[in-house]
């Protein structure tokens, strides 16, 4: 076991990010506004009806504000750092030390909670104060471990498709095209039950819902407590399944690295 | 005319670089029409639903939508580079700009081209198309030759904000342009009919940072509707100033620049 060893790493990410706390600020911007522009969208269409698809503009309010939440957990601190690692060669440094590889990178990951969870505490503060009213969450055992539950199925997404720099030059684009997907099939950019019958059956099939939409509907009680327990375990199924999906792209992967000239 | 020679020499150089991966260029393509496609599919699950937004029908959002995504598509073609300055600041990089006899700022700006633009700008313009079949303009020459100067100005604005925030890089001394893509995310505000918003907002992206010149007050002037048709004529006047402050802010910054040294 080298728990100490993956506890440091965690230490010195949790730290990194609070050395760079003003650019993890600005960063954290723009979902705020993305949340304010949400909001403002939902409460003009809300305005002269009780309900759109059995949405009230309380629970819309509510869903949103779990969608930023689920938006800001497990941002994965390090994708960025990761990809451009892997885009120079650095990344064969990381190849020598005795750690796997994966593990280390979610250590990283979960450096950048505390920041996160205080962000998300504010910005939610903040928001009922001025936004109000939300409801409080219908089951909250299991929000919360809906809500843990996604910081492990981020990271492993983030994580398997930064691995395909490994094949492109160009990270942006990865990052961009993964974060079309996850909008849509996630349910963040709007509940699941708008979207037409295909993308609803194709999001059964896929983690992504897991990221969003299963928190944000236990938070609102949506569904019954029976239907929440069922998502529940299957995002402690994907958490299990993603991780040995990532740690079999790795494998695939590291072997296309490509290190310039020393 | 020396410096517009130059100009797309140095995007030609690029182009020819990232069309040396191809599935690059596809990656970066598909990311962008993807982009484009996220607002669609949002409201047009919406509009499955509503009627009009706050008075606004789903044809003249898309117009809005359309016009502001066409405006912003444009900027990573001809100015992706400054999303690299914090980059070159952080590196010391900049150095070798600034001794060429060239603008370092035009230098910065053609030193990247992003493909996603062309995805953008591909998935803009057909739903621009699609929009301006659906509204109802009283078309007429002079509306054209003034619509296609708004949306120039649209574009300059554009770029002119993107050089703004990111020499902001200047100051705050991060490699990732994190006070940038905050501005950037304030610019998804301005994608849908402002009047939804509270004062503050529409505060924000009137006046502080004119985002709302690059996509909603030039479609309401089109459209003649929603009382901000007036200001759609000041947008070339907040194109000119916009590219100065820009221009100014970029030199002032590089005066603070030191090396990183050897």
């Amino acid at each position: 076991m080298r728990v100490r060893a993956y506890a440091r790493v965690l230490r010195a990410s949790a730290k990194t990010i609070f050395a760079y706390r003003v650019s993890f600020l600005f960063g954290s911007v723009g979902a705020i506004f993305q949340l304010l522009a949400m909001v403002a969208l939902w409460t003009a269409l809300l305005r002269n009806r009780d309900e759109l698809a059995g949405f009230s503009l309380t629970d819309m309010k509510s869903y949103l504000l779990v969608g930023y939440a689920t938006g800001v957990l497990g941002t994965g601190f390090g994708e960025q750092w990761m990809a451009e690692r892997i885009r120079s060669g650095a990344v064969s440094l990381d190849l020598v030390k005795p750690l796997n590889y994966q593990k280390a990178r979610f250590a990283e990951s979960l450096g950048g909670l505390p920041m996160e969870v205080a962000l998300v505490v504010v910005v939610g503060t903040v928001f009922t104060s001025f936004a109000g009213p939300v409801m409080t969450p219908a089951y909250h055992l299991l929000f919360l471990i809906s809500l843990l539950a996604v910081v492990p199925i981020k990271f492993m997404i983030l994580y398997v498709s930064t691995l395909i720099c490994f094949w492109t030059q160009n990270y942006h684009g990865v990052s961009w095209a993964r974060n079309v997907i996850v909008a849509v099939f996630s349910g963040a950019l709007v509940p699941l039950v708008f979207l037409p019958q295909w993308v609803n059956v194709l999001a059964t099939a896929l983690p992504f819902a897991s990221i969003t939409s299963t928190p944000a509907l236990i938070f609102i009680g949506r569904i019954s407590e029976a239907e929440a327990a069922r998502l529940v375990g299957l995002q402690l199924m994907w958490v299990v399944l993603l991780w040995y999906i990532g740690q079999f792209a790795w494998r695939r992967s590291v072997r296309h690295l490509t290190v310039h000239g020393g | 005319m020396g410096h517009v020679r130059f100009y797309l020499r140095s995007l030609g150089a690029h182009i020819r670089a990232v069309l040396e991966y191809q599935s690059d260029f596809w990656i970066l393509v598909a990311a962008g029409i993807g982009t484009q496609t996220l607002g669609i599919v949002f409201l047009g699950a919406v509009f499955a639903r509503v009627q009009t937004l706050n008075g606004w029908t789903f044809g003249e959002v898309v117009l809005i939508y359309a016009l502001a995504g066409l405006a912003q598509s444009v900027v990573p073609v001809i100015a992706d580079g400054i999303w690299e300055l914090g980059k070159s600041i952080h590196d010391g990089n900049l150095d070798y700009y600034l001794v060429r006899p060239y603008p370092p700022v035009l230098q910065v700006m053609s030193s990247q081209v992003g493909f996603n633009g062309v995805g953008d700008t591909v998935g803009a313009g057909i739903l621009l198309g699609w929009a301006l079949f659906h509204v109802d303009v009283g078309w007429t020459v002079g509306k054209v030759l003034v619509g296609a100067i708004l949306l120039v100005s649209a574009i300059v604005i554009r770029v002119a904000i993107t050089v703004a925030s990111n020499s902001v890089s200047f100051w705050v001394r991060s490699p990732f342009p994190m006070f940038a893509t905050a501005v950037y995310h304030v610019g998804e505000l301005a994608r849908y009919p402002i009047s939804i918003y509270g004062f503050a907002l529409k505060l924000v992206v009137v006046v502080v940072v004119p985002f709302a010149f690059a996509g909603f007050v030039p479609a309401s002037w089109l459209l003649d509707k929603g009382g901000y048709g007036w200001l759609g004529l000041l947008t070339p006047v907040v194109a000119v100033a916009w590219a100065f402050l820009a221009y100014r802010m970029f030199h002032h910054g590089l005066r603070r620049y030191e090396s990183a040294g050897n």
